[in-house]
């Protein structure tokens, strides 16, 4: 139980599915509880004892599965049949009795289907949930008007209205949340590719100092190895007695870097297994921009510049920095200098070596994705002046 | 030892988390707003259609209008928006409430009892923490004292029993389950904002990086003289063209004296500009100023960027050392090979002494990039780690 709670506080930092199994598991915990639940209840509803045993041994059965599923990390799986579970029992609660409570199970059955916070099972689950709330209300309503009720009708139809009112409230949140996330997860996928290639360009330096200096890269350094190798063996002894298992693919680590590590991957003469050790380890490798060299590079930045937060820190565009048209003009025409004048592109050799053209430039400044910097009005003035750019900037 | 998460973070991620939040939370106020001026029309039409007494209407009604009007004044007063948007919203969560219970005692019976989870799906909208635990609180609350203290607001015609006990049940349960969905959910909210903002000062961290390897690697820094010579030729130039008097030609002098003086001095020499225009202005300074290099690198790289439906909430994006399939045996290898790369000394980053990495790694967020069995036992035993690597490398490469 502490597990589940210390997985529930750092949710934030679990895979999706880590999160989808998470959850199943709650609402697992949740449908036991109703199951067990059934038996005080059959003493009210107007089943026979028998069918009543049946329906609790058979919700049982389905959770034992759901677990089973889970076990398996078959999770997806696992979460729609926990949601047919709270359905079943729905379905069980309201068709032996008519209570209130039988009411308020529909919203719980909702709750369920929300808590996985997946917009396509709401929409539908949902829908059938309560559609059939809906249907329930229209034949069985009369059975639950209060005692205070002026008025049969409008009683049936404040059920009704308010579980479909419910169901479309959180839709409309579904919809909201999944835009903003979804648009932030964007920009922050586009953001990570970006700082890839600024990435990729300090790599590719870095080499090229490492090569005028006359120094080995660190990978192909024996101490190093020796190091990674007799520290990898001190953890692995904490797993399992034949710790020195592990020597053999710190070898293989580093042989990597002297291959073609995407070859060998796709080779199919290759063992299944060396290539899946080379897939996976080809996130780590040093002489790449893999995973590996992106942490490390994050990591150095923690003790870099720490300038103090201010409105236009992130804001690159031009047009939104500058109030004055002049200023604007004037940052433009840095800008094209800028491009014109310094190496920002690989070469074909790899290396950071290469300056953008002129047309390079033009074609640049009208694309689409340049509007992130300048605006349609800076453009055209580049445009209309061109000429005189390429001449003297 | 006890952790402190946010000791490592980036110090300007707060501020701009809050204003990535504010852009939001004006959405979800107006959503929000919409949402309770419909349910006004809508209770409105049920009194009229039961022939409920004008004076019950009117109070109910009045109740949406001045709550509608609260948020209207927190919305429109701009100074301080995300607090009063916030304000406004925690007037919203208690005043939504408020008019449910407001109907359920004007109209005591099971049907109406419902409008609170009504208010609770309109809350569940902002996503917030506190807004959520003000929900959670006054559903259940609210729920279980009209349960204990005013059972008549759920008897039913014909029935004798109404087996309030399930309905406890069943009210915590729905409190419950949505109390977690809200905070995973919000929790994820964080830490997506988190995220962004994260990314976004790591990339003019990293620019600095880059800047700074070329440096070493060019010996040479970008020279600032050339830039100016050029834009006075072009801006003559283009003066003539255009028909105007040189407009630029005072600007990019102060350009030029901005790495030279202090800003007292720039301030008694170009007396036409405020001290709000230079600061403007010392943006597009190319020497000392980061700024226009920034710009400049992050536009040659913005074409071609493109980023598919599949890439979005995908796990590859995370990078880390316990990618979910990884053996562990690989999980093991990536991260000693950090941990050992952390050690010796870089051109961009000096060897780490063995308490500092323990420190950030315990206090940041790369605690959670290394597989949770290996960081413990690198926690436990850092100094058998510390001394390998020493037998080994000496510090040095």
């Amino acid at each position: 139980m502490r597990a589940i709670f210390n997985r529930i506080k750092n949710s934030e930092f679990l895979t999706f599915n880590e999160v989808l199994r998470l959850k199943v598991a709650i609402v697992t915990v949740f449908l036991f509880a109703f199951t067990a639940l059934a038996i005080p209840q059959s003493t009210y509803n107007d089943f026979s004892w028998d069918i009543d045993i049946f329906v609790t041994v058979g919700f049982a059965l389905l959770l034992m599965l759901t677990i089973l599923l889970l076990a398996i990390n078959l999770n997806r799986w696992a979460m729609h049949f926990s949601i047919y579970s709270i359905a079943g029992l729905t379905l069980y609660y309201v068709s032996g009795s008519t209570q209130f409570y039988g009411y308020i199970l529909f919203f719980v059955a909702l709750t369920v289907i929300i808590f996985y916070q997946d917009i396509l099972t709401y929409l539908i689950y949902g829908m059938v949930v309560t559609g059939y709330g809906v249907l329930y209300i229209s034949q069985k309503g009369d059975l639950l008007v209060g005692i205070n009720s002026t008025n049969a009708d409008v009683s049936i139809l404040t059920y009704q209205t308010i579980l479909i009112v419910f169901y479309v409230i959180f839709l409309i949140q579904f919809i909201v949340s999944d835009s903003i996330y979804e648009k932030l997860n964007n920009e922050w996928v586009r953001m990570n590719k970006v700082v890839g290639k600024y990435q990729e360009f300090t790599l590719e330096n870095l080499k090229e100092i490492i090569e005028k200096n006359n120094k080995e890269p660190i990978y192909k350094n024996t101490s190093f190895h020796q190091a990674v190798n007799e520290i990898s063996i001190f953890i692995n002894e904490f797993f399992e007695e034949d710790a020195g298992s592990i020597a053999e693919l710190v070898e293989f680590y580093f042989f990597l870097h002297e291959q073609d590590v995407d070859k060998i991957i796709e080779d199919e003469k290759v063992s299944s297994l060396t290539r899946k050790y080379a897939s996976q380890l080809s996130k780590y490798l040093l002489n790449r921009k893999s995973e590996l060299v992106s942490i490390l590079f994050d990591f150095s930045t923690l003790f870099k510049g720490d300038d103090k937060y201010s409105e236009l820190r992130y804001e690159y565009n031009l047009d939104n920095m500058f109030d004055n048209k002049i200023d604007k003009l004037l940052s433009l025409s840095i800008l094209y200098k800028y491009l014109k004048s310094e190496c920002t592109q690989l070469d074909k050799y790899g290396k950071v070596n290469r300056i953008l053209t002129h047309e390079e430039i033009v074609e640049l400044f009208v694309s689409k994705e340049f509007r992130e910097f300048i605006s349609y009005e800076q453009v055209n003035f580049f445009l209309d002046n061109q000429e005189l750019y390429r001449e003297f900037l | 030892m006890i952790r402190q998460p946010g000791k490592y973070k980036y110090s300007q991620l707060e501020t701009f988390k809050e204003s990535l939040e504010l852009l939001h939370l004006k959405r979800k106020t107006i959503i929000v707003n919409i949402i309770i001026l419909l349910t006004a029309f809508m209770v409105g039409y049920f009194m009229i259609s039961i022939n409920s007494e004008t004076r019950d209407i009117l109070a109910a009604v009045s109740l949406f209008v001045i709550l509608l009007s609260i948020n209207l004044a927190f919305y429109s007063y701009d100074d301080d928006h995300y607090n009063n948007l916030k304000i406004a919203m925690y007037i919203n969560t208690l005043g939504i409430y408020t008019i449910a219970l407001v109907l359920i005692f004007l109209f005591p019976i099971p049907s109406v009892f419902a409008t609170l989870f009504l208010a609770y799906a309109i809350t569940s909208i902002y996503q917030d923490y506190k807004s959520m635990l003000l929900s959670n609180l006054a559903l259940f609350l609210s729920g279980l004292i009209l349960l204990i203290r005013y059972p008549n607001v759920f008897e039913i015609v014909g029935q004798q029993d109404s087996q309030r006990i399930f309905l406890i049940i069943f009210l915590s349960v729905f409190v419950l389950l949505l109390t977690l969905s809200s905070y995973i959910l919000i929790k994820r909210k964080n830490f997506f904002y988190n995220q962004l903002a994260h990314i976004k000062e790591c990339e003019i961290r990293n620019v600095e990086l880059f800047y700074e390897v070329d440096k070493i690697k060019t010996g040479k820094t970008l020279k600032s003289e050339e830039y100016y010579k050029e834009l006075s030729k072009f801006s003559t130039e283009l003066s003539k063209k255009i028909g105007i008097e040189n407009v630029f030609s005072r600007k990019i002098e102060l350009l030029r004296d901005l790495k030279k003086y202090n800003i007292n001095k720039i301030l008694e020499k170009y007396t036409e500009y405020s001290l709000e225009e230079i600061e403007m202005i010392s943006q597009m300074e190319i020497e000392v100023n980061q700024k226009m290099k920034m710009i400049g690198l992050k536009s040659s790289q913005s074409f071609g960027v493109e980023v598919t439906k599949k890439e979005i909430f995908s796990e590859t994006q995370f990078r880390s050392f316990k990618h979910f399939g990884d053996d562990r045996y690989v999980k093991i290898i990536s991260f000693v090979v950090f941990y050992c790369l952390l050690k010796v000394n870089k051109p961009y980053l000096k060897a780490l002494g063995e308490e500092k990495i323990k420190d950030i790694l315990m206090n940041s967020e790369y605690f959670y990039r290394v597989d949770k069995d290996i960081i413990n036992i690198y926690f436990e035993n850092n100094e058998v780690f510390d001394t390998i690597l020493e037998d080994h490398m000496e510090g040095s490469w």
